[in-house]
């Protein structure tokens, strides 16, 4: 029984380091200019297709996809920014729905491009296993839980240590203060959009290389995103890892302890259940109403 | 005299016989985008090729084929065969998924069109009384081929991990209860769809039901997790059987070290040989088309079509179309095709439908059972590690 | 919009359509579809306008209506009228059960809904005894028919679901001048303020969860004899959350014709106009056309077909 649930928390923590990855993009655009960015699944799921031609037709390593794939979701990303920054009136709910059309056509652009069918890496390296005592993993999560660690503690040096992260972090909580600080929040937001996509396009590759990938997958993708943006807290880098990890680890043990039809209810009843305790999620700073 | 006579026959003749060569729309409604899509599109490159074949080799009657895209939509697959209906098709191949066919078909119904699905395999399609409703196969037809190998293999124990989505989930417990008859030991795993992470359901079975085979009940992307979980845990099974989208070519080109003795359904070994024309017809066309090995989404998809067109031409010769004439013809099918012998009950059920089931050794696929279609011997016990 | 208007619309809703696309049951269908996404477009509205609160998962509503309906009238023979407000009842229960997210703001309210939708999903697929399990309910009974007119086919659909909505918007318009919803829109404003006056605002806003719920309960109960067939998946299906925030939106989701007009036009654009125009890529379109609204017009199509009348002040 031990082995199991040990089992079932390392699974749950290697899985929450990928969520994690998926959630960042959406969580930094959300805490910079409070807009719900609802065609970041998309964007992820844009860079897994781009890691599926790389290796299809190139016969690379996914891992070697990820320059192309920075490229292409950066542009898409700044498009997104693009549409976005002409919204002037009601930015929160607009740019909800524009950011929604904006998934639409690219979920139907994906269709279109590659098809229906569903895939994956066939790349024997990153399928084989790594055994370290009762915890069995695959190689690819292990590489792809420390990328995403990698990148968290990159983009949080950035956010710390750099101009444009600290510019960034001054929009968040405040627009106007920063504008009068000289911080030119129209191109600091272009920033923020642009990381996000940066985190997305790896978050993609990771995808495509552990899971399986079609392209109906991109709005479940929003969603696991949005609700480990909201269970962490706006505005902390560190709440979306400990969020990602936790929602794992709740959907690895309901599985292992319960029963496995009831994954998603493990993630949805500990969303629930923070929210309920934490209106403002695990680390969301308790924000003066109006 | 003899001459204008002679012309006069001839021009009569040509007349009458054209006059019955008509053109004639059959709706494809399908899902072509939405969850489905993978699904739809593979249905309907076989409804295309049936098309092809029949009207090369059926000189007088011609099939044109009308799409509409349902979108993985109840509403829109209702709209769907109305839209059909109104742009003059005289039946309705296609449809996937249940909650999607039971509308469409009712709305097709009352029509008056027949409606021929292999997309839909709830019983409740075929107990509510739907008159022109027909379908190629059933959950019954993969039971018997999973229970076959079962007895074959002379497993003790199972263990069965089965998506919660209604065809799954039907076949899953259908399965169990029949194998837990004959005295089989069968632990049940239910999974969510959404699942991607398959060990904490691998190692269970692994530390807790240590069973001689895994029977996986899901889609493709269902089973390459499951294969990839079990490929990390390797626990002690004597074989790994799945059901659809399984044994097929592309599987076995994509993920070659997933695919190693893995049993899946499947009508035709790979490489395919056939032991008919119609069959030959069937994959030379495919391959011209698409430029691809069939699967078994196209050669359902094409077994439906052609039965149904062939009804179409023989209604028209008797020229009882606009009375009823297609459901009466099809009801008399009765004739081998790529997956057996297909007669149709009261209840538009094919009664003889019984899948076969395919094992992935080295770069192709056998067929391991039933033993009169076999074209080679299983590789018992085996597993891709 | 204009009182005036009103009689003519509602002669050429009952009347006109039914006239001259009666014979068309493809068009037909597609307009009851439309209205189906429109009764729940408007609910939402209610909720976010009224309510002050945007909701991601009115398919939980959706859902429960439906299944409470299919249930009531499948299995223990209810008459599918009773069955319609009975699936409105259903989805206040469900709303009740999700009281206690009342208190959470903004995005943190919208997804604790959504969470709902997706719990109750998975009941209905797993409480096999009563749902049916994934196998779903088959056989739910179609709309009667009640004196001549077969209320099940479309369009007699159509007549039932446009009183639905029609209703439901004078409900709507009804609340909104009424001083409960002065007091909403008060709230709307500062909350504080209103709270200083006496306003019991979380029992307002309680009652208008309940009232957006049982109006999409009823809306799903209608779909689900409507269709005939109900499967977990699609009962709470994602289209039930986008589609009628979309039509919301982009009809101009602050009126009360706004989300009616939206769903109408953007369903029978896409089905009508896009789908023949290119047929797998349409959605395509209809994602641009969202994004060049959106930008254009962000008070949706309404205000754009009624632009001249200055009513941007107070809406």
């Amino acid at each position: 029984m031990s082995d199991l649930i040990l089992q079932a928390l390392y699974s749950g923590v290697l899985a929450g380091g990928s969520y994690a990855l998926i959630a960042l993009g959406l969580a930094l655009v959300f805490g910079t200019m409070r807009v719900i960015n609802l065609a970041h699944g998309e964007l992820v799921l844009l860079a897994a297709y781009i890691g599926y031609t790389v290796e299809s037709r190139l016969g690379w390593s996914p891992v070697a996809a990820i320059p192309f794939a920075l490229v292409v979701v950066c542009a898409a990303a700044a498009c997104v920014y693009g549409v976005v920054s002409r919204i002037r009136v009601d930015r929160e709910i607009n740019s909800l729905i524009a950011t929604f059309g904006i998934g639409v056509i690219l979920t139907n652009a994906i269709l279109l491009v590659w098809s229906a069918d569903v895939r994956s890496t066939s790349s024997a390296w990153l399928q084989e296993a790594v055994v370290m005592g009762p915890l069995y993993g695959m190689r690819g999560e292990l590489v792809f839980f420390g990328v995403s660690l990698a990148l968290m503690g990159a983009l949080w040096w950035w956010l710390a240590k750099s101009w444009y992260g600290r510019a960034v972090r001054a929009v968040a909580s405040n627009r106007d203060a920063a504008q009068l600080m000289g911080i030119p929040p129209g191109r600091t937001e272009l920033v923020s959009f642009l990381v996000a996509g940066v985190l997305a396009a790896c978050a993609g590759v990771a995808l495509y290389s552990v899971g399986v990938i079609q392209p109906a997958l991109g709005g479940a993708l929003t969603v696991k995103a949005f609700i480990i943006t909201v269970l962490a807290g706006v505005g902390s880098i560190p709440g979306v890892l400990l969020g990602a990890v936790l929602l794992g680890v709740a959907e690895a043990l309901t599985v292992t302890l319960a029963s496995s039809a009831l994954q998603e209810l493990a993630g949805m009843g500990l969303f629930l259940l923070v929210l309920f305790v934490l209106p403002n999620g695990l680390f969301g700073a308790v924000r003066r109403r109006g | 005299m003899q001459r204008i006579l002679g012309t006069t026959l001839a021009g009569l003749l040509c007349a009458t016989l054209s006059a019955h060569a008509e053109e004639f729309t059959v709706g494809a409604e399908l899902p072509l985008t939405g969850s489905l899509a993978r699904v739809g599109a593979g249905m309907q490159e076989g409804i295309m090729v049936a098309a092809d074949v029949f009207n090369r080799s059926n000189g007088k009657h011609k099939i044109k084929i009308a799409t509409v895209d349902d979108e993985s939509a109840p509403a829109k697959a209702i709209a769907a065969v109305e839209k059909l209906a109104s742009d003059g098709a005289v039946a309705i191949t296609g449809g996937y998924g249940s909650n999607n066919i039971a509308p469409a078909s009712d709305a097709a119904n009352k029509l008056g069109l027949v409606y021929i699905t292999s997309g839909g395999v709830d019983e409740n399609l075929v107990t509510a009384g739907r008159k022109n409703f027909f379908r190629i196969n059933n959950t019954a037809g993969y039971e018997k081929a999973a229970l076959g190998l079962f007895a074959d293999m002379k497993v003790k124990s199972v263990s069965i991990v089965y998506s919660t989505k209604d065809a799954t989930s039907s076949l899953a417990q259908s399965v169990q209860k029949a194998l837990a008859a004959k005295g089989v030991k069968v632990t049940l795993h239910a999974f969510d769809p959404a699942m991607t992470d398959f060990k904490p359901v691998i190692n269970k079975i692994r530390l807790q039901d240590k069973p001689d085979a895994v029977f996986m009940v899901g889609y493709e992307n269902d089973y390459v997790g499951i294969l990839r979980a079990a490929r990390v845990l390797k626990p002690q099974v004597k074989a790994m059987v799945g059901v659809w989208s399984l044994a097929t070519p592309k599987m076995a080109a994509e993920f070659p070290d997933l695919m190693p003795n893995v049993y899946g359904t499947a009508l035709l070994p790979f490489p395919a040989t056939f032991s008919s024309a119609d069959g030959k017809a069937f994959a030379d066309t495919y391959k011209a088309l698409y430029k691809k090995e069939p699967d078994y989404l196209g050669q359902f998809g094409y077994v439906q079509s052609m039965l149904l067109f062939e009804a179409i031409a023989r209604a028209a010769d008797k020229g009882t179309i606009k009375k009823g004439g297609i459901a009466e013809e099809l009801r008399k099918t009765d004739r081998e095709t790529l997956i057996g012998r297909v007669q149709f009950g009261a209840n538009g059920d094919n009664i003889n439908f019984s899948h076969r089931m395919g094992q992935h050794q080295g770069k192709s696929i056998v067929i391991v059972w039933p033993p009169q279609h076999a074209t080679g011997k299983m590789a018992y016990p085996g597993v891709p590690w | 919009m204009r009182r005036a208007y009103f009689p003519a619309l509602l002669l050429a809703a009952y009347a006109g359509v039914p006239l001259v696309l009666g014979g068309n049951a493809y068009v037909m269908s597609l307009i009851d579809a439309a209205l189906v996404i429109g009764g729940i477009a408007l609910a939402w509205a209610l909720l976010g306008n009224l309510g002050g609160m945007v909701s991601f998962g009115h398919s939980a509503f959706v859902g429960v209506g439906g299944y409470a309906s299919a249930l009531l009238t499948a299995k223990a023979g209810l008459p599918v009228p009773a069955g319609l407000l009975l699936g409105g009842v259903g989805a206040v229960l469900a709303a009740i059960v999700m009281l206690p997210v009342l208190r959470l703001r903004g995005p943190y309210f919208a997804l604790a809904i959504l969470a709902y939708a997706h719990i109750f999903r998975i009941l209905a697929t797993e409480w096999t005894a009563v749902t049916g399990g994934a196998a779903g309910v088959s056989g739910v009974p179609p709309l009667p028919v009640i004196a001549g007119i077969d209320f099940g086919g479309k369009t007699g659909a159509y007549f039932v679901i446009l009183t639905i909505v029609c209703v439901f918007a004078w409900i709507y318009a009804r609340v909104s001048a009424s001083h409960y919803g002065l007091a909403l829109r008060a709230m709307h404003d500062s909350e504080d303020a209103t709270q200083v006056l006496g306003v019991n605002s979380t029992l307002l806003k309680a009652a208008m969860l309940l009232l957006s719920a049982f109006m999409t309960g009823v809306v799903g109960a209608f779909n689900a004899h409507y269709i005939g067939f109900l499967e977990p998946d699609y009962a709470f299906a994602g289209l039930w959350v986008t589609l009628p925030i979309v039509a919301a939106i982009f009809g101009g989701y602050r009126t009360i014709a706004g989300p009616l007009l939206g769903a109408v036009v953007v369903y029978l654009l896409d089905q009508l106009v896009f789908k023949t125009l290119i047929s797998s890529g349409h959605q395509l379109i209809l994602g641009a056309l969202l994004v060049a609204m959106i930008v254009f017009s962000p008070r949706g199509l309404l205000p754009l077909l009624t632009r001249g009348r200055k009513s941007d002040a107070g809406t």
